[in-house]
């Protein structure tokens, strides 16, 4: 018997899933690239960003954060399903405890992230010049970005009652985090309003974490973006922990069928 | 109770156990004593309360009132120890579809802390004992429903636990499913004294056990070996099915020694005790009588006439359920 058997556990079993599931792995890589090919051949000619020689070099960092933030996210969410489909109450009743289930759930979700925008990394030598060490940081800021989402992730998908609200999550959360990150378009020349949001957005600071990274200017400082991505990281698992309802499956939605 | 009873805590011991959903008190008080290595099987109407107990006792639902012990731990502050002793079955099949059957297993393994060389063994042994081993490579989302089920029940067993609380096990399963299924609970119960508390609408599965427990509403209304719960109902049942059977109760009870009497569909069931002699004249007193069947009790006759005894009012003298 060992404590870590059961994270280990679910990591292996969420790997093994999201490689079985080829379509969503497929079609969240196809998205940060259908930006880079499609959206940002057009933006080269229309936009001019300071500090790099094009705008698809720009927004290279933020397409590898949306890769992550998509895979990870998505897989930490997905809690709900297990919830809606009777896996959860599976993981409840072993000895593990809700703190291993959601812990083994972050680290799977974080493995995805880094799995998913680490295809983007490989590839990023086929478009522009890169060294060797600004490979390893960006893996770095990549890991710590996938860790916070992850965390954020768990924290969304903890009140969700059913897979009924996971479109609406997509809109309402996942697109409004990637879009106010400064992934697409500076955050500097965001309206003043938007540009505070962007401030306080960690999805921001792991575009900019990766754009540090990557040698391109960054507007937060790597420390800083750094220490954001820990702290959302470590209070958005507590904060999970804490309003995560062991009962949720059994009380809120339906009550066990033939009481 | 089964000769393999221990000297050690009860396998369960529940004391007013109950649970509220809101307002809907969906457990009201279980008295629950469940001796080590036996078979006890709840029964009882959709809504009385069954699932919602055996949720509670798996330590997965916080009880309202009452409590209860599982091995000597208490459901409430020995949770994790409680989970030790258990291996669980739901009502619906907890599988994977998108993992192996192995990998369903490996994963199951995992979540109750055996490692990763021992979870290998031991996917490998419970595939074994319920014959999936050569479908082990398949993923569990093309098998039928009664594969899935064994899945499950291979899970429970899988890192052999002391006690299996099993809802509903066999639902939906074909007989050749079904016969495997209770040939691993027989197997685990004869051959390493398991405890087993199950739920089941098919009665015949509780024939052979231990003791039977009847839920109504939330409550206990019978408690006792089958034989000694049919033998409530009297030496042998009589069927009467016709228009106006029930009316031939009076008459009944002039002839032979009516112990139970409940209303069906179709007729009315009457427990006898004695001579069955005087039921002959029956046929006589009431033409439109279309069948008169005298026959053994069953667990069927035991589980009507308690659960719709639950729900009679008891100041209507001839309403369905009501004990003559």
């Amino acid at each position: 018997m060992t404590a870590l058997a059961p994270v280990y556990g679910i990591v292996v079993r969420d790997v093994i899933r999201a490689f079985r599931q080829k379509g969503r792995l497929v079609g969240g890589l196809a998205r940060s690239f259908m930006w880079l090919l499609l959206v940002g051949t057009g933006y080269n000619a229309i936009a001019r960003v300071e500090g790099v020689s094009s705008y698809q070099e720009f927004v290279y960092p933020g397409l590898v954060v949306m890769a992550m933030l998509f895979g990870a996210m998505l897989t930490a969410i997905s809690t709900v399903y297990d919830r809606e489909f009777g896996m959860l109450r599976l993981m409840l009743a072993s000895p593990a405890g809700a703190s291993a289930i959601l812990a083994g759930r972050a680290i799977a979700a974080t493995i995805i992230g880094i799995l998913q925008g680490g295809v983007l990394l490989v590839c990023l030598p086929m478009f522009f010049s890169v060294t060797a060490s600004q490979l390893v940081n960006a893996v770095a800021a990549l890991a710590l970005g996938a860790a916070a989402s992850s965390a954020l992730g768990l924290l969304v998908a903890a009140p969700l009652r059913s897979v009924e609200n996971f479109a609406s999550v997509i809109n309402v959360v996942l697109f409004p985090l990637f879009f106010l990150s400064g992934a697409l378009y500076p955050t500097g020349r965001m309206p003043a309003g938007l540009r505070h949001v962007a401030q306080v957005n960690p999805v921001s600071h792991a575009v900019d974490l990766m754009r540090a990274a990557l040698g391109q200017p960054a507007e937060f400082g790597a420390t800083h973006s750094v220490l954001v991505l820990i702290a959302m990281t470590v209070s958005c698992f507590f904060l999970t922990m804490l309003i995560f309802d062991p009962e949720h499956r059994f009380t809120l939605r339906d009550r066990p069928a033939g009481r | 109770m089964s000769s393999k009873e221990s000297a050690g805590p009860p396998a369960i011991d529940a004391v007013g156990l109950g649970r509220d959903f809101g307002e809907t008190r969906a457990l009201d008080a279980l008295d629950l004593l469940v001796p080590a290595g036996a078979m006890v099987g709840l029964l009882g109407p959709n809504g009385a309360g069954k699932t919602t107990a055996m949720l509670v006792l798996a330590t997965l639902l916080r009880p309202s009132r009452g409590g209860a012990r599982v091995f000597g731990y208490d459901i409430t502050r020995a949770r994790t120890a409680v989970r030790n002793h258990l291996g669980l079955v739901f009502q619906e099949a907890s599988v994977d579809g998108l993992l192996t059957v192995e990998e369903n297993l490996l994963f199951a393994a995992r979540l109750v802390g055996v490692g990763n060389q021992s979870a290998r063994q031991a996917a490998a042994d419970a595939m074994e004992r319920v014959g999936l081993t050569e479908r082990r490579s398949q993923p569990a989302r093309h098998l039928s429903t009664g594969w899935r089920r064994l899945i499950d029940l291979a899970r429970a067993t899988l890192h052999r636990p002391a006690l299996l609380v099993l809802d509903e096990p066999t639902v939906g399963l074909d007989p050749e499913h079904r016969d495997r299924a209770w040939r691993l609970l027989e197997t685990e119960r004869r051959e390493r004294g398991t405890t087993v508390l199950f739920s089941t609408h098919y009665l015949a599965e509780a024939e052979g056990c231990d003791r039977v427990v009847l839920l109504a509403r939330g409550r206990v209304v019978a408690s006792d070996t089958p034989a000694a719960l049919k033998a409530t109902l009297g030496d042998e049942v009589v069927e009467v099915e016709g228009p106006d059977a029930h009316r031939l109760l009076p008459v009944m009870r002039d002839l032979v020694d009516v112990r139970l009497a409940i209303r069906t569909e179709r007729g009315c069931r009457v427990g006898i005790v004695g001579s069955r002699d005087g039921l002959t004249k029956l046929a006589s007193l009431a033409p439109k009588l279309v069948r008169l069947t005298v026959r053994p009790a069953t667990l069927d006759d035991v589980y009507f006439a308690m659960t719709q005894a639950s729900h009679a009012e008891p100041s209507a003298s001839d309403r369905v359920g009501e004990p003559v």
